[in-house]
């Protein structure tokens, strides 16, 4: 009786996997957000230091730095020190297609990297530059530079035990 | 004439089909018992959600099935029995009163979300029951519904933002992490590297108010890289960490106290019977493994399991 039972669902399981589509590479990933693999984000050697979402804009960020950025960051102290580097990436959210009751990131916004490095003038300088939109293209506008830097280096780290 | 070979076959079909038809009835007398325990507390929704719920998924998830006669013939009942059995245990309207809010909460999430995927109601029972078929009004109809029940973070959450600031102190001091590393029932251990790993994606989930990151370690950012996630190769492990969620002043929602880590593990082999992958799930920073016997990971893999066609993974991971 067992294995009539076995054998039906057995059958039922394979008509249902054959009738299954695979699903492509772009239909498993994210490709709208994307960072350019020009860009070569990953040889920064960043880790995540914390996500935040802002709802008015309806964005969704997540911060890296190298392994000084998160401890001074940790440490809370708001000071910078030499050899630092933060990368903000800010995507439009999208809803989740698999989960009704998740946002996730949608189109690829914006990469702000902040970077302190010890010139020969001075001990510290900061150093921010914006990249936008799908291709990371940088901007060169430097107005709001100041508040940016501020901004980012007042994020919190996610605590992670 | 008479061809003798014929009169044989046709003989030997008349034999064959008697004794199918015997073996029919015989089998009627092996039945599964059915029965309706009683309603103990059954779930409060507006009528035009339950009435859904009851067309749909109430023969196998309340104490109110309804068996149609096609479902009492065996051995089709072998299979419904089974189906209900099965179901009660896993989601029981009518027995709805015994789940904490936050279950209750949970569970309707996962319930529309099971809809909206098509793994709910059981695809071969919606083939014999076509009125139980969800219509896409029906489904904006629960979803507005759940949608109506989100009550979203707010600005000055006192209690958050105390939780998160006493986990932060020791998190400082080092005193947040758990001094051994603990086990799941399941024989997988925490993770502590976690932390380093590249995040693949991140999530806001307004459903239970949290922050999620979705962390891979090498192997899966490598497999990302090389386009080899279908299936994710072994040695595989992902890490979501959630997070309550504080709101500032400029509606923007940050990462509170720290909750839980997940753990999924890929090993086709060890973790045949859930889909190749090993789950575990660590709660609160001192890490308690979540779960009251191994089967928990059952639970994981009954939500999982529509997303059996993207290797059970739910997320799809951003290219860095
Ligand atoms: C024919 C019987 C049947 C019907 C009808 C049915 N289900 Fe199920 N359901 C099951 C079984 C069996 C399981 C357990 C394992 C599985 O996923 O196959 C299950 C599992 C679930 C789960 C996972 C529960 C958990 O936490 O583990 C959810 C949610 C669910 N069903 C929702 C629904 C909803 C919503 C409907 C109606 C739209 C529905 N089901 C209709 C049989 C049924
Ligand atoms: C109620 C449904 C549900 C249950 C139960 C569930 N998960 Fe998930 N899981 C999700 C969703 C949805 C995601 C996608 C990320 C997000 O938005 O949180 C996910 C994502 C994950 C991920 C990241 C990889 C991926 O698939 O996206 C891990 C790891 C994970 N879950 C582990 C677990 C473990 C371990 C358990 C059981 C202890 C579990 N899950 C139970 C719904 C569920």
């Amino acid at each position: 009786m067992k294995s009539i039972k076995y054998v039906l669902l057995a059958a039922i399981v394979l008509s249902m996997y054959a009738c299954s589509n695979t699903p492509t590479i772009a239909e498993l990933t994210n490709p709208k957000a994307a960072l350019p693999s020009s860009f070569n984000f990953d040889q920064l050697g960043l880790k995540a230091i914390t996500t935040f979402v802002n709802k008015k804009q309806g964005t969704t960020s997540t911060l890296y730095g190298n392994p000084l950025a998160l401890k001074t960051a940790i440490a809370g102290t708001n000071q910078i020190v030499a050899g630092e580097v933060f990368a903000l990436v800010t995507w439009k959210q999208q809803t989740d297609a698999h989960w009704f009751g998740a946002n996730i990131p949608g189109n690829l916004q914006q990469v702000e990297v902040v970077k302190s490095t010890p010139t020969i003038e001075k001990p510290l300088a900061v150093s921010y530059a914006r990249y936008e939109g799908k291709g990371l293209t940088l901007n060169s506008d430097t107005l709001n530079n100041q508040d940016r830097i501020k901004y980012i280096l007042s994020q919190k780290p996610a605590i992670m035990p | 004439m008479n061809n003798p070979r014929k009169t044989f076959f046709s003989k030997r079909t008349i034999l064959f089909f008697t004794c199918l038809l015997i073996i029919f009835i015989i089998i009627q007398f092996i039945r599964p018992e059915i029965k309706n325990p009683p309603v103990t507390g059954d779930l409060q929704a507006p009528a035009e959600v339950k009435t859904i719920l009851k067309q749909a998924c109430y023969d196998c998830h309340s104490n109110e099935t309804q068996l149609r006669w096609f479902d009492q013939i065996s051995p089709l009942n072998w299979r419904v029995a089974q189906h209900i059995k099965e179901g009660r245990k896993v989601l029981n309207f009518s027995e709805w009163g015994n789940l904490a809010a936050g279950d209750q909460k949970a569970k309707l999430w996962e319930a529309v979300n099971q809809i909206q995927e098509g793994a709910m109601p059981l695809k071969d029972y919606e083939m014999v029951h076509t009125s139980a078929k969800i219509s896409a009004n029906q489904l904006t109809t629960l979803k507005n519904y759940l949608l109506g029940t989100v009550k979203p973070s707010v600005y000055n959450d006192t209690s958050k933002i105390n939780a998160a600031d006493k986990q932060y102190k020791k998190w400082q001091d080092n005193q947040l992490s758990p001094d051994n590393l603990p086990v799941a029932l399941n024989g997988i251990t925490y993770i502590p590297d976690y932390k380093n790993w590249q995040p693949l994606s991140t999530s806001e989930r307004f459903d239970n108010n949290t922050m999620r990151i979705i962390f891979g370690n090498d192997i899966a950012v490598k497999a990302v890289k090389n386009n080899n996630i279908h299936p994710w190769p072994n040695g595989t492990i992902f890490a979501k960490v959630a997070w309550a969620q504080i709101v500032d002043k400029d509606s923007t929602i940050h990462t509170g106290a720290f909750l839980q880590v997940e753990y999924m593990i890929k090993d086709d082999k060890k973790y045949a019977s859930t889909g190749g992958w090993g789950f575990a799930r660590f709660k609160t920073p001192k890490m308690v493994p979540y779960g009251k016997t191994a089967l928990f990971a059952n639970e994981c893999m009954n939500c999982h399991r529509p997303m059996k066609n993207e290797d059970f993974v739910f997320t799809l991971p951003i290219k860095h």
